[in-house]
């Protein structure tokens, strides 16, 4: 009964939607504040991938508060996870697991430290390298779950990075009085060492979200231990 | 002038160093929480003290508005900065102990840098991802006793919250898709298209959204058990302090593009479900922590029929309603820190704690509305707008407010009446005089603005003037959008 | 009306909104629930990069297709990169959660798990625990709270 109840207001919510959303300009949305920045984006900001100007410049705010968001969720699977000593069941990785947990490692690496630093240029950035990172350092603990990782060293790792985003944005508050503006030269389009100082933003992300989502993903998989 | 921007990004940058060095030193990092919200009270006094007379407008990166994001610092926004700096210095946990307390004071760092973001951001994502902030750090800080009944609480907190972000998040996109842009001066510069359904529809999901956070009916059914199960600090501050903010975006929206429209009629007809739901309930509560939750969401269904009045006597008194609020309630759930148990237990409670006691019956004679207190003029401002107004839907507003007040009054008299009943052996309640201190300078506050009534209220009006006056924000963000649009009336 | 490309993604997109929406209201476990939330959120990010989607535009990457294209609107998917990361960020403190509570009522109904909360608060505060508002069926009563050892 409920669930009919339900089916048939969803449904009626959904008519409702498809009308109404049928009215508005799908596929040619008016361009207004994107119009700007595709215009003078690449001038201003230096970065060839211009979602990554938007994402580290023009709203690099919104990134500050998605990384604190990240942070928080991490901080808070900590203090409802507990910190109590928790014995890992789960069986150590067979041979092949083992093997191919070290031949991806030093290839998840290299990929993810390539995504982060050629995030003005290509589609990547601070997030999707971040993971790659996150993904390079769990990809062992899968393998061998005793080893386990050093959530001292990853929330030091965290803390630091996180602080670097915020002192690089302090730094252009200093020098030129607004938070985050992009320093340095802005170089040529679309060479690696352009765009001031957005590589070193991104490389903070990337290490943040990396050392978040592992710790993230160790966290769970810990919980899922026997209480010693 | 003053960098609008430290006071939201110290304490994130104290909250991400927090961790760290607390394997370093546990007093530093003790100390770097209340070092960093005292430093942005020092930065922010001035500005509520004596208000610039025009608005700060900061374009962070210097990014030209409609581009990047923009803080938009008017009095009340300075004001509510001003307060988060406060009520978080009063609320923050002095005595510490807690075996995980770096974790506690990063997450109330980033309580703080977000509520502050909510009451300075100019700009609708921006604006959503300090909510997110806020809720996420909230979760973490509810669930803190790590209690069964405090992670059940969390959980269903969780969920109706992130569904309401979800709702809200789809409300920014319809908005985005008719506009093209975020910049909540900008959408107000020309809100025509968004008067019609689909705008409409794209407010109605922000106010269930983002009212989560501001306890409005239908998703506030979370608001008592987080409030019984979380501490008494948190519970504080997120009913007197991050629920203002979240009213504080649908203000900005409902002054800058939806004050034409059938908006202000939804959030009346919300309000007088909210607040229904929450006084009865709070008569029907048998524990402290619940029944002032309860009392909460009534408030706050008040804070909406307050907004739903035209032009800027709703603004006045919803800001009033909200203000006065934000006063008693922080302090009454200051009050719930020790007692947190049934009313039936806490009978008789005068004769030990009498201080303690003579604070809620303040409290309570000031949420009823009594006369010389502020909660008298901050009702009648409400009454009298909905007499004003004259619709049908108003007089029922007006009847609903009365009715709910007599209700108030009953389960709060009959409370008081308890605390100061002769009984054998009268419950301990507070170790000492530290425990409410709080509560006790709050308690102060009130009184103060009892006696300098006429001051505050010339104070509130001109906060009011800027923060209702629609051309006044766009003028102040887009100067030159303003000419242009004086050519063309 | 013709379905074209862009109605498809949208009727894609508000579908995995109702769905996840319908999931919402109609579960009662803890981990379906969340579930339902992240399609419903899926649903709203698809939403989101629609809302900057212009029929036949490229990337908004400078030097990387024609130079005369019209490009989408960069702004959305910057959106909505924040979005799915505050999306990850509550869904993996919410299994968190839901680790704790199995392991702390052994049960992830949120029907049981309400009475749980409703009759420990009670016992903590000392009060009579509140009739729950929703009936249980006939057949299958909700089983008294068991005593529990508590936890360490």
């Amino acid at each position: 009964m409920r669930n009919l109840a339900a089916v048939l207001f969803i449904g009626g919510l959904g008519f409702f939607l498809f009308v109404l959303f049928f009215r508005l300009p799908l596929g040619a949305p008016p361009l207004v504040a994107g119009a700007a920045i595709l215009e003078e984006g690449g001038e201003t900001v230096g970065a060839a991938n211009l979602v990554t100007a938007v994402l580290l410049a023009y709203r690099g705010m919104d990134t500050l508060g998605e990384l604190s968001i990240l942070f928080a969720a991490a901080t808070a699977v900590g203090l409802v996870l507990g910190r109590r000593q928790l014995v890992v069941s789960d069986p150590e990785g067979g041979f092949i697991l083992r093997a191919g947990s070290d031949l991806l490692f030093p290839l998840l690496l290299v990929v993810g430290l390539y995504v982060i630093l050629h995030g003005h240029l290509t589609p990547g950035g601070g997030f999707q390298g971040g993971v790659i990172l996150a993904a390079a350092f769990f990809v062992p603990v899968l393998a061998r779950p005793r080893r386990g990782l050093d959530h001292g060293l990853l929330s030091f790792v965290e803390g630091l990075a996180g602080a670097a985003f915020i002192g690089i944005g302090l730094w252009a508050l200093f020098a030129r009085d607004a938070f985050l503006e992009p320093l340095l030269g802005k170089g040529v389009l679309g060479h690696l060492f352009s765009a001031g100082t957005l590589p070193l933003l991104s490389m903070a992300v990337g290490l943040k979200v990396g050392a978040e989502l592992a710790g993230l993903m160790t966290s769970l998989m810990e919980a899922e231990g026997r209480e010693s | 002038m003053l960098p609008l921007i430290l006071p939201v990004v110290l304490p994130l940058l104290a909250a991400f160093l927090v961790m760290p060095l607390a394997r370093m030193s546990a007093l530093i990092a003790r100390a770097l929480g209340p070092i960093v919200l005292t430093t942005s009270l020092v930065l922010l006094l001035p500005c509520c003290l004596d208000p610039p007379a025009q608005p700060l407008v900061l374009a962070i990166g210097n990014f030209a508005p409609p581009l990047g994001i923009v803080f938009y610092g008017d009095r009340l926004a300075l004001l509510f900065a001003n307060a988060v700096a406060l009520f978080f210095l009063l609320f923050w946990d002095w005595r510490g102990g807690n075996p995980q307390q770096a974790r506690q004071d990063a997450l109330m760092l980033l309580l703080a840098a977000s509520a502050t973001g909510l009451a300075l951001s100019g700009d609708l994502f921006n604006l959503y991802v300090f909510y997110e902030l806020a809720a996420v750090a909230s979760f973490g800080l509810v669930s803190l006793s790590g209690t069964g009944p405090a992670l059940v609480a969390t959980v269903r907190y969780l969920l109706v919250s992130a569904f309401g972000s979800v709702l809200a998040l789809a409300g920014i996109a319809l908005l985005y898709l008719q506009t093209g842009t975020l910049n909540l001066a900008q959408l107000g510069i020309d809100p025509e298209p968004l008067q019609g359904p689909a705008g409409l529809l794209a407010f109605g999901l922000m106010v269930i959204g983002f009212g989560v956070k501001a306890e409005l009916f239908p998703l506030n059914y979370w608001v008592p058990e987080v409030y019984a199960s979380a501490p008494a600090r948190i519970s504080a501050l997120l009913a007197g302090l991050i629920s203002k903010l979240a009213v504080l975006i649908l203000l900005r929206l409902l002054v800058l593009v939806y004050g034409d429209t059938a908006a202000p009629q939804i959030l009346l007809f919300l309000g007088i479900l909210t607040i229904f739901f929450g006084e009865f309930s709070a008569w029907r509560a048998q524990d402290f922590p619940r029944m002032i939750a309860f009392s909460s969401i009534g408030q706050l269904g008040l804070v909406f029929i307050a907004f739903s009045l035209s032009g800027s006597w709703g603004v006045l008194a919803g800001i009033a309603v909200a203000l006065h609020h934000l006063l008693v309630k922080s302090a009454l759930f200051g009050l719930a820190h020790r007692w947190s148990g049934s009313l039936q237990a806490l009978t008789g409670s005068a004769q030990r704690t009498p201080l303690a006691a003579a604070l809620f019956v303040l409290f309570a004679l000031s949420l009823i509305g009594v006369p010389p207190l502020p909660g008298f003029w901050t009702k009648i401002l409400v009454l009298a707008g909905l007499a004003q107004e004259g619709s049908a839907l108003a007089f029922t507003g007006l009847g609903a407010i009365l009715l709910v007040t007599a209700v108030e009054a009953h389960y709060l008299f009959r409370f008081a009446l308890q605390l100061y009943e002769k009984v054998e052996n009268a419950p301990a309640g507070f170790r000492s005089f530290w425990e409410f201190l709080p509560s006790l300078l709050l308690g102060a506050a009130l009184l103060a603005v009892t006696l300098r009534i006429n001051p505050v209220a010339d104070r509130l009006r001109a906060i009011t003037q800027q923060a209702a006056d629609r051309s006044f924000y766009i003028t102040q963000v887009f100067p030159q959008a303003a000419a242009h649009r004086k050519d063309q009336p | 009306m013709a379905l074209d490309f862009v109605s498809i993604l949208y009727i894609g997109a508000l579908g995995l909104l109702l769905l996840g929406t319908f999931g919402l209201v109609t579960t009662t476990h803890l981990f379906r629930l969340i579930l339902a939330l992240a399609l419903a959120e899926a649903g709203v990010n698809l939403l989101l990069i629609l809302s900057g989607y212009r029929g036949g535009a490229q990337p908004p990457i400078l030097g990387f297709g024609p130079q005369d294209m019209p490009m989408v609107d960069p702004i959305p998917q910057a959106l909505v990169l924040t979005a799915i990361v505050i999306g990850v960020g509550v869904q993996a403190l919410a299994v968190a959660a839901a680790v704790r509570i199995y392991r702390r009522y052994g049960t992830l109904d949120l029907v049981a798990l309400k009475a749980h909360l409703e009759g420990d608060l009670a016992r903590k505060q000392g009060i009579a625990p509140p009739k729950s508002a929703e009936k249980p069926a006939g057949e299958r009563p909700l089983s008294p709270v068991p005593p529990r050892p508590q936890e360490p």
